[in-house]
Order: C-alpha cells, then sequence, then structure tokens
C-alpha cells in the first residue's frame, strides 16, 4: 500500500484538481491507483515512502499565484526570510563547518540544499549572495557557494523559476547551474546519490516544512534521519518550525488563520497537531544522526552523537514591528533549530 | 522581370513588421539595443539628495560594490570645481541639524566641507512681530556650566555641500561608480523580457539617458536598467511620474527671498566670544517671517517669506533700501512696515531716513540682530514657496527621496535635512538588504525606508504649515493672543522646549 504512495500522486492530483484547496477526501479515494509515471523509467524506488503529504501539496499549490505578491498571503513568511539569514550567521559564527575553517580565506564555500523550497523565497535570497567571481569574497556571513532547492509541487518549481529569471544576477547562477530548483522531494536526492557524485551538502535547510510532512506515510524521525543523510560531517542542518503549545495554539490557529484583518495566515496552511516541540526536535534530531550513520553492515551509536551541535531560539511576530529574534520564547510559537552533524 | 517576380513571391509582411525587423538588423550594427547596462542603484538628481545618497553607499562596506549610476542634468565637474572668495558667500544656504552633521561625518563627506565655509550656531531668537512675545532655543537647560553650548546647527552653503559629496564620492574610486553629468533622462519605460538569451526585465525601469550638450561625456543616448530606481530629481520628479504616484499640496502664495549680508558689529559682544545666534521674526502683516541665519566672517544670510507683490516690491529696491527694508522688518511694528512697504520710488522719503525716524519711536526687544550694512551683489533672489506630500514615496522598484517626495515651507530651514535623512534612511534599507539576500528593488525591501521616513516627514511638515498658516493672521485676534500664550508657555517649560528641539533636531 504504501509503495504506490510515490511522488506521480500528488503530480495526478494537481492536475485534476489544480485550484482545490484541501481535497483529502477527494486524494484519498483515488490514491490507490497505480502509481504509474509514463516516460519515466525512475518509478521504481529504493525508498518505500515519500515524505510529501497530498493535502498540503495542493494547498501550497493553491497559493502559488500570489506567492510573490509582497502583500499577498505569504507576505508574513516573506518577511520572516531575513531572519533565517541571521540565525544561519549565527550557527557559522559558532562553529563553521570544515570548508570554510580557514580564516585565511574569505571565498563563499558552501553548499546548500533547501528542501520544500517553496516558490523560492529563501532558496533565491540566498543565491543572490552567491558572488558571480567565486573567488570574490563572499559578501555575506552566509558565504554560500551554491543552492540547492528541491520541492515536490512542480508548480511552485516553476513559479521559483520564473520569479529567478526577473533578477539577473540569480537568473545567472540558474543559467549556471550554482542555483537549482528541481522538482523531486529529498529520498530522491538520496537516491540519486552516487559515490562519485555523493549528494552530500555542507549546509542543509528545512524552513517551515516539518510540520507540514504527511504523518501516514513517514515519520518525522524518518524524515529527519535523511536530511542528516544529505549534510556533510560538520555541517548544519538548520530549520524553523512552531511549538505545539497553548500559546502557539492560540497565536498560530486561532489569531493567525483568523479572518482579515486579524489573520495574517491563509486558513489551513497549519494543523496544530503537527507542531513539533523543541525537545521532541532534539531527540529525533539524536535519533536521526545515528540512523544517518547506519551503514549496510553496521548500526550508528551513541559516538555518532559526540560532536553534534545543537541550537535553538524562539521567534516572535508583532503586528507593526516585524519578526524578531527572541531567544526564551521557543515555547511560544514560531522557533529557530540547528544541528550540527559531528566531523 | 526578376526582381519583380521575386517581389511578387516573397510572402507578404505588413510594414510594421518590416519596420521591426529593419530596425532590429539596424541595432546589431551598432550597440545591441535589447540589453541595457544593468545598475543596482540609478538615482536620477545630483543635488544634496542624490548625492548623498551615492556617497553613503559608496562609504558602507556591504554596498560598495553595488553597481551604482547617477543623472544628473547639470555638469558635475563643474560643481565640484566650484569656489568663491572667503568674504563671499552663495545665496543658497542650509541650516544642517546635528543628526545630518552626523550623518555627514558617518559617511566621510564632512572631512570634505571647506569648513571655513560654514557657521554653527548655538542659539536660535524666535519671536513674534505682533505682539512680541518670544521665545529663545539653545541646549543651556542641557549644557553642564563650564561647557560649550551644544549647537542648534550649522549653516552650511548648498554648493560646500553638494562639493563635499562629490569629493567624497570620488575618494571613494570609480569601480562599480558611473556619473552622467550633463545629461538628462529622455524616457524610463519598463524592460523587456530577453526570454532566453537573458533575465526578465519586463518589471525593471530602463531610462533611455541622453547629453544635454556638447560638453556632456555620455555619448548618444544610452540605456540603462536599474534594480532601484532613486528620484531625487526635486518638486517636479519624472521618476515619480514614471512611478505613477500622485503628490497632494498647495502653494503658499508667499515667495522666500534670500541674500547674503554683511553685518556689523553687535553693540554688546558674544559671551562665550564664539556663541553665534539665529533670529526669526514673524511678520504677520507681510505674509510670513524674516529670518537671519549666522555665516563665517560677520556675514549672515537672509530668508524672507512673503506675498509674491512684497517679494517683487523688495526685489525692486536698491540695496541700500532693501537693507533698511531689513533691518527694520526686525525692529520696527507691523503698521510701520506696511507703510514702508509701499513708498514708491518717485517719492521724496527714503527707506533708509524712514526706518532712521521709526526706529528712535519704537522700543527695541533686548536680542535685535545686528544691523545688515551691505548686500552681496547678485545674492537677493527669489523662489515660490510650496507644500507637496507624495502619497507613497515606494513603488516596485522605484523611491523618492528628498523634494521629490515632499516639499515644505523653509520656516523651520528642515527641507534638506529632511532628505538627508531619507536618505540615511535609505541607505541603510539598502544595507540591510544587501547583507540579508534581499532585492533592493522588491516593495518588501523599500516598505522599509517608506515606514522609517513617511510618519515623520508628515509631521515636520504638517508642523511647519501649523506655523505658517498661525502666524499669517495679523491683528490682536483670539489666534494671536493664543499663539504668543503658547510662545511664552513653551519658553518657560525647559521640558517641553528641549522635546520640540529633539524633534527639529531629527531624533
Amino acid at each position: 500500500m504504501a509503495s504506490l504512495r510515490t511522488r506521480s500522486l500528488p503530480l495526478h492530483a494537481l492536475r485534476t484538481a489544480p485550484t482545490a484547496t484541501r481535497p483529502s477526501s477527494f486524494l484519498r479515494q483515488i490514491s490507490p491507483l497505480p502509481a504509474t509515471k509514463p516516460g519515466n523509467p525512475s518509478t521504481l524506488r529504493w525508498h518505500s515512502t515519500s515524505s510529501v503529504s497530498p493535502d498540503e501539496l495542493s494547498h501550497f499549490s493553491a497559493l502559488a499565484s500570489s506567492w510573490w505578491d509582497p502583500m499577498g498571503p505569504s507576505r508574513i513568511l516573506h518577511l520572516f526570510n531575513p531572519l533565517r539569514h541571521e540565525f544561519i550567521a549565527t550557527c557559522l559564527a559558532d562553529s563553521p563547518p570544515p570548508a570554510i575553517q580557514d580564516p585565511t580565506f574569505n571565498t563563499a564555500n558552501l553548499h546548500y540544499l533547501d528542501i520544500g523550497c517553496g516558490g523560492g523565497i529563501f532558496a533565491e535570497s540566498l543565491a543572490r549572495t552567491i558572488p558571480l567571481d567565486p573567488s570574490a569574497a563572499s559578501p555575506t556571513p552566509t558565504r554560500a557557494a551554491s543552492m540547492t532547492a528541491v520541492d515536490p509541487s512542480p508548480t511552485l518549481i516553476q513559479i521559483a523559476r520564473d520569479h529567478g529569471r526577473m533578477d539577473p544576477t540569480v537568473e545567472s547562477h540558474l543559467r549556471s547551474g550554482k542555483l537549482r530548483y528541481l522538482n523531486t522531494t529529498l529520498e530522491d536526492v538520496l537516491f540519486t546519490s552516487t559515490p562519485e557524485t555523493p549528494a552530500q551538502f555542507d549546509m542543509v535547510t528545512l524552513f517551515e516544512v516539518i510540520e507540514h510532512i504527511d504523518p501516514t506515510t513517514t515519520t518525522p524521525q524518518a524524515f529527519l534521519a535523511n536530511c542528516l543523510r544529505a549534510l556533510k560531517p560538520g555541517g548544519w542542518l538548520i530549520g524553523s518550525t512552531i511549538a505545539r503549545t497553548f500559546p502557539s495554539w492560540i497565536l498560530n490557529q486561532v489569531i493567525a488563520e483568523a479572518p482579515w484583518p486579524i489573520g495574517v495566515v491563509p486558513r489551513g496552511t497549519h494543523e496544530w497537531s503537527k507542531f513539533v516541540n523543541p525537545p521532541e526536535l532534539k531527540s529525533w534530531a539524536q535519533e536521526g544522526l545515528m540512523r544517518a550513520a547506519d551503514t549496510a553492515t553496521t548500526r550508528g551509536g551513541a559516538r555518532d552523537l559526540e560532536g553534534m551541535r545543537w541550537k535553538c531560539v524562539g521567534t516572535v511576530y508583532v503586528p507593526g514591528l516585524g519578526w524578531k529574534i527572541v531567544p526564551g520564547s521557543e515555547d511560544w510559537g514560531n522557533y529557530f533549530w540547528a544541528v550540527q552533524k559531528s566531523v | 522581370m526578376h526582381p519583380i517576380s521575386r517581389a511578387a513571391l516573397r510572402p507578404y509582411i505588413c510594414a510594421s513588421c518590416r519596420y521591426g525587423i529593419g530596425a532590429s538588423r539596424r541595432r546589431f550594427g551598432t550597440k545591441p539595443d535589447q540589453t541595457p547596462d544593468i545598475y543596482d542603484v540609478v538615482c536620477v538628481g545630483g543635488g544634496p539628495a542624490g548625492l548623498g545618497l551615492l556617497a553613503a553607499l559608496r562609504a558602507s562596506p556591504i554596498t560598495s560594490k553595488l553597481k551604482v549610476a547617477l543623472v544628473e542634468s547639470q555638469d558635475l565637474n563643474k560643481a565640484q570645481a566650484w569656489n568663491m572668495p572667503s568674504d563671499q558667500f552663495s545665496n543658497r544656504v542650509s541650516s544642517l541639524t546635528p543628526s545630518s552633521a552626523s550623518f555627514l561625518r558617518k559617511i566621510g563627506a564632512w572631512e570634505h566641507l571647506d569648513t571655513n565655509r560654514v557657521q554653527e550656531y548655538q542659539e536660535m531668537q524666535v519671536w513674534d512681530g505682533e505682539t512680541g512675545s518670544r521665545i529663545s532655543f539653545d541646549w543651556s537647560m542641557e549644557t553642564p556650566p563650564f561647557e560649550d553650548m551644544r549647537t542648534v546647527a550649522t549653516m552650511t552653503e548648498n554648493l560646500n555641500l553638494v562639493r563635499a559629496l562629490l569629493g567624497r564620492i570620488a575618494a571613494s574610486g570609480d569601480q562599480g561608480l558611473t556619473l552622467f553629468s550633463n545629461t538628462t533622462v529622455a524616457s524610463i519605460e519598463n524592460g523587456s523580457d530577453l526570454q532566453a538569451s537573458g533575465p526578465d526585465l519586463s518589471a525593471w525601469p530602463v531610462l533611455s539617458v541622453k547629453p544635454t550638450g556638447p560638453g556632456s561625456e555620455t555619448k548618444g543616448i544610452s540605456r540603462i536598467a536599474a534594480r532601484l530606481l532613486v528620484g531625487a530629481d526635486g518638486i517636479n520628479s519624472p521618476v515619480r511620474s514614471f512611478a505613477d504616484i500622485p503628490t497632494q499640496g498647495w502653494d503658499y502664495n508667499r515667495h522666500g527671498i534670500v541674500a547674503t549680508l554683511a553685518l556689523a558689529d553687535l553693540d554688546t559682544p558674544p559671551f562665550p566670544a564664539n556663541l553665534r545666534t539665529a533670529y526669526q521674526r514673524f511678520l504677520p502683516a507681510l505674509g510670513g517671517p524674516i529670518a537671519l541665519l549666522p555665516l563665517p566672517n560677520n556675514h549672515a544670510t537672509l530668508v524672507w517669506s512673503t506675498t509674491p507683490e512684497n517679494a517683487a516690491y523688495l526685489k525692486s529696491l536698491s540695496p541700500s533700501a532693501f537693507l533698511a527694508m531689513v533691518n527694520a522688518a526686525f525692529r520696527l511694528s507691523m503698521t510701520d512696515l506696511k507703510y514702508m512697504m509701499g513708498i514708491e520710488r518717485s517719492e521724496q522719503t527714503s527707506h533708509e531716513d524712514e526706518l532712521a525716524w521709526h526706529v528712535q519711536h519704537t522700543s527695541l526687544p533686548s536680542q535685535t540682530p545686528p544691523l545688515a550694512t551691505a548686500v552681496q551683489q547678485g545674492t537677493v533672489a527669489s523662489f515660490p514657496l510650496r507644500f507637496r506630500h507624495a502619497a507613497q514615496y515606494i513603488s516596485p522598484r522605484v523611491a523618492l527621496v528628498g523634494d521629490a517626495a515632499h516639499v515644505i515651507h523653509p520656516l523651520a530651514g528642515q527641507g534638506l535635512n529632511l532628505g538627508l535623512a531619507d536618505v540615511a534612511a535609505l541607505s541603510r534599507t539598502i544595507e540591510y538588504a544587501v547583507s540579508h539576500g534581499m532585492d533592493i528593488g522588491d516593495l518588501l525591501t523599500l516598505e522599509r525606508y517608506s515606514s522609517e521616513r513617511y510618519l515623520p516627514n508628515a509631521k515636520i511638515g504638517g508642523a511647519c504649515d501649523l506655523l505658517h498658516k498661525m502666524y499669517t493672521i495679523p491683528g490682536q485676534g483670539p489666534i494671536t493672543w493664543a499663539r504668543s500664550l503658547g510662545l511664552d508657555v513653551i519658553d518657560k517649560l525647559p521640558f517641553v522646549k528641549s522635546f520640540l528641539m529633539k524633534n527639529a533636531e531629527g531624533h
């Protein structure tokens, strides 16, 4: 049963119902369809599950046309984006990955993977900081040399590519391959990894994703383990999500998704029960680090956690003032978290 | 026969399409017209605001790598080579508040300023010509004894400031910098999608700039695309028209008369010796205030807001009669002034005699400015006073600064300071955007600038408008009584006064 739930399912669902916001019952009805994808022989997957939730996919695809509208439903996400850069900068300042540890060189050396890039809000902004001349000093502390962004929604990937073309800098990175938008899943990225070209990155980012994965096909632990598999030793897995607490229910469900003019997030964006608390996330990350260290013959253990670093800091949105990083506010709702893999 | 048959067999192409094909072929021979030069910031207008923005961007290590251009219709080389004898001063002088001065210091432009030509003042005397109630602004309540009094503002010739900013920009090198001097904007339109050959510039403003004359450095028409187009191009901003941003406002039906004056020594020398004072007297019967602001070497600049008729009359006077009117305006009663404003050239009595006679019969207030003794030749000029405020300062890939965004009444000397504050805020916004991977032309970026500046500018502009309206009501009515009471009360409440001064200072 689970093996049928592959990437072709949401594609199919999208084509049949492109504007449906939450056609969950409809999707469940058609889910036993055979997972065949004409013209693509790679429908056989080594993994049994995709982390992509069809409900979530259709919800965000329906927002596609307004994804880049600064006053549209994704406005709150756009306002949040600069803080992601700041949080990454603090992680790198705490413990730089091996690629940028040499203090004599200030070049952009970090290769990023953005999972669940959506319309490319974060991926595009990071791509803009990639210097056109690779030998030049990096203009920002994020030190990006390349960005690979994946999302399961073909609509959103197309939106991201089209929007990228509207900026000559981003367009030239798209052309040179320093910025890649792939309509695929994390599982496929790992699947295409070969010993010669390992699909491993210095930095993996997971912004506003973990609360949207499909709990019926995968677990957050398994998904995080896959994220950590994509990470080079010494690299950071950085994400943001929302805590599952009473204040967060009030803030994110009751207030943020309230009708206009109070609400700032489209209705149905979040499901409170899928939210993740920081201690849960930390334990999943530890579990994930050990599973990522598994090989065909051995299993990862406590030694794989020795060099691990964990960071977590809350963020608060104040209408009129915008987003602020507020240490200690992790339990109120939105927070950043980061795991560094041991070298 | 052969060519005719060929023409007949050729598929029909309509004239406009043929023109299109031909045009693209012609372009191919010179510069490919489709690909404009792409700049990060294109600033239209090389006044203090536009040059201030450029200097600020060049000074910050974060934004100094941006590719920037400035389009100015005047000759910037001439502005950089500007020079004047030390006993003469240009008549376009601005008072820089301490926050403007600290911005100029921060971007390294202050050291390019000829400081022998700037004058700080530590005290400002303002009084009502109708009732005589007065207020003095200084930092004495916040200055400890034995310390020099803080500066209220610094008088600077605009030309000196422009030269300093150009010097600062030149000192930053010419990498990534293009100054289109002697160049005007022929047109601004949206670019096009370059399809397979390049980026989609259909939402980018593309400027066609052309040289104004043979002396220009730019050759022919060039096309430049702007990630962010900054309109620092004054009250009739072409950038604002391109962005289709409406403005609200009105004309005050007043003119500001400016002149450079030489002053007599004060009867009692100032204490401490370096203390300088600015004077402003409201003349409700003549339509606005007269202000005398200090310049070095016992010179001063005059700003006199009055009705267009009075302005025309004053400009028609001989230098000695003009001086008599200026001295009278700081001393005589409204009735005497109105009478003197009407003396015909043919009449027997002269302005000087009238002033001498009337002064004997007027009790002068304690703080009267020193007598103006000479007016520098060719400096008497006037300009219309207007109020304008753009409906918004930003639009996708467009930002307005300075007079393009707001024009206010000059009675508080805040116009240039608001422009520099805009530029400081916009350069901070661009800095933030560059360091966070944001597109500097994006609305999400620019709204930081506009939310920082829109209300403060509206507040100062509105306050100046209110003051103007309160002080153009002549006679001894209730408003006259109320405004004088207000002035007297504020003068006696140091915390209210220091709150007002901090506001005027730009905090």
